[in-house]
């Protein structure tokens, strides 16, 4: 056919609805991103074929890529399950909450996100946070709010909680791992398998390379002795096993056992 | 020996200052415009007045976060994929890079404000985005709109050309995503659902004071901890107002002030009438049609949506073929024409 060679791809309505619909969602898994797109589809095309997710997705990222925006897929740290959100390229902060929280909210997300990524676990207790509620910008806000404030950072999949304690959603991480590598480059760690931002994961403990638990999944996936890949030593946790879509359909389960994934094994 | 508390503090926030020392070069003159028009950009707060008008805009809440002073995220843009392109820190972008990042800003502004379903004016764009460019804006408005269209199917459309206010249109019928949002959780849905009930049942407008009349029969107060909803007052009037499922609003004219609920947008495309009325019914142990009243209302809801829905599929399958059909003749003429050459 003529014309030029454009790379920019074609957005139908199937395009466009999909996007509104992510975004209304902030971050949704894989399979409710798959089920997104047969629904647009049905909508809008009924007799045309679904095109294979990847290449939807880079369609549409052809078509954002001038606004600095793009369809980001990740992964969860805790259990390996991937994950996609419409992430903003251009700003490298935290400017997706902003439209959503006051100034001392944010600033409060600020504290908790440098607790998170100083400390060795990857979690931040509450009451630590909550210590910090003086040193706020903005507003003064009571321990009482925060911790409301926090229960919010939750709600909208910024924050997960387990047993009292914080760490990053892995929405946060997809949307903000620029702003925290740049903003924190002492204090970040790298797993050595993705070199990708890690939160939570395993350590070794004689060399203190550290992994996310998906990682140490597929690497260690085949070998009954796991060895650490840096410096060899036996590797002391426990393996998880890697994520896998259909065997959770069919056993119904939503997550795996997760007392094997608590991650505090550092 | 690994660095202390402090001094790793103290350099973080160097680095900071410094990023936005670099970046403030560049933009130099939008800081200016900001301090000449009575802000200080220097300042910790966000070039606007108002902690909350602030959030807003994307740029200024992000120059908190970002850094520490009040610097915008028209200058994050030179990171990481302008900067690596062209121009070294320091130098003036050209007009044409500079308009292309007031496009890109504008585009987010009228993404968040979509989101939140505000309206949107003429002069925040001004204030927030646009800066000293105004003579630009009708250039940089028009691309901005064009994008919106082409990758979110959303029209900007100006509704009020006195006061230049502005509103973004679906131009895909959502009513039709209803049918996805079946088994979407709603959140904290026992009360919630009470709520919803009480606003359908006074007209799909509740005064505050009956909502509370029919909460606290329940044991659940405004200015009581609830041990299963904690801060009753709050998750009303806050987390479901922000979460969409409610619109809490001041009665027009009330002095002193009085409030009133109204189901927010979430509600309406995650419930029906219907369904809260079955809710209600079960609740008094009884069937939806021992309300009659509200259940004719509620069957009308719910032919009207099946109506929406039947009409969209319609629509939508009419402008496929015709799509089709076009596109198959565009081919046809063009093999046509293709053969013809090549004889």
């Amino acid at each position: 056919m003529q014309g030029s060679t454009r790379r920019m791809g074609v957005m139908t309505d199937v395009h466009r609805r999909f996007l509104q619909l992510l975004m209304t969602h902030g971050v949704l898994e894989e399979r409710d991103v798959k089920r997104l797109q047969k629904h647009c589809y049905k909508v809008h095309d009924c007799n045309a074929t679904v095109e294979k997710l990847e290449d939807f997705i880079n369609n549409i990222n052809s078509v954002l890529e001038s606004l600095y925006i793009e369809i980001k897929k990740g992964v969860t740290e805790d259990d390996g399950r991937p994950i996609y959100a419409l992430v903003n390229l251009a700003t490298t902060s935290v400017s997706k909450m902003a439209s959503d929280f006051a100034e001392n909210e944010l600033d409060l997300f600020r504290k908790a996100l440098e607790l998170i990524i100083d400390s060795d676990t990857g979690f931040a207790s509450s009451t630590n946070i909550l210590n910090l509620v003086d040193q706020l910008k903005g507003k003064k806000m009571r321990k009482k709010e925060a911790e409301h404030v926090l229960q919010k950072f939750v709600q909208n999949k910024w924050l997960i909680e387990k047993e009292g304690e914080f760490t990053l959603h892995g929405r946060a991480i997809l949307e903000m791992e620029q702003y925290i590598r740049e903003t924190y480059p002492d204090a970040v760690k790298v797993c050595n398998i993705c070199r990708g931002l890690l939160i939570q994961g395993q350590s070794c403990e004689t060399c203190g390379i550290r992994m996310h638990l998906p990682c140490v999944a597929k690497y260690f996936q085949s070998s009954t002795e796991p060895h650490c890949p840096h410096c060899n030593d036996y590797w002391p946790h426990e393996v998880p096993e890697v994520f896998d879509p259909e065997k959770e359909r069919e056993t119904g389960m939503s997550r795996p056992n997760k007392r094997s994934l608590r991650s505090r094994q550092h | 020996m690994p660095r202390g508390q402090k001094s790793k503090l103290r350099a973080r926030e160097k680095r900071r200052q410094a990023r936005a020392e670099t970046q403030g070069l560049v933009v130099a003159k939008a800081t200016g415009a900001a301090a000449a028009a009575g802000k200080s950009p220097s300042s910790e707060n966000l070039p606007a007045a108002g902690a909350r008008s602030t959030s807003e805009a994307p740029e200024g809440a992000t120059g908190a976060i970002a850094s520490g002073s009040g610097t915008s995220s028209a200058e994050n843009i030179n990171s990481p994929k302008a900067e690596s392109a062209s121009s070294p820190k320091g130098t003036e972008s050209s007009l044409s890079e500079i308009l292309n990042k007031k496009v890109v800003l504008l585009v987010q502004f009228l993404l968040q404000k979509y989101q939140k379903k505000e309206p949107i004016r003429k002069a925040d764009m001004m204030k927030f985005v646009i800066k000293q460019y105004k003579s630009h804006f009708n250039e940089i408005l028009k691309r901005a709109s064009d994008h919106m269209e082409l990758a979110f199917g959303v029209d900007l459309k100006e509704v009020d050309p006195t006061r230049h206010c502005y509103t973004l249109v679906n131009k895909l019928d959502l009513a039709y995503d209803s049918a996805l949002n079946e088994d979407e959780h709603m959140p904290k849905t026992g009360i919630l659902m009470i709520v919803l009930g009480v606003i359908f049942m006074g007209g799909n407008c509740a005064p505050e004071e009956a909502i509370w009349e029919v909460l606290n029969v329940m044991g659940i107060y405004a200015e009581r901890k609830h041990f299963i909803y904690g801060d009753p007052k709050k998750v009303l009037t806050e987390d479901l107002v922000q979460l969409k499922y409610l619109e809490y609003r001041q009665v027009a004219n009330s002095d002193p002030p009085r409030y009133e609920f109204l189901w927010g947008p979430r509600a309406h495309a995650e419930t029906s009438k219907m369904k809260v009325l079955e809710f209600l019914a079960k609740v008094h142990d009884t069937i939806p049609a021992a309300f009659p009243s509200w259940y004719e209302e509620a069957l009308r809801d719910e032919e009207e949506r099946a109506r929406a829905r039947a009409a969209s599929r319609a629509r939508n399958a009419a402008l496929a073929s015709a799509r089709s059909a076009a596109l198959a003749s565009a081919r046809s003429r063009a093999t046509a024409s293709s053969s013809s050459q090549a004889k």
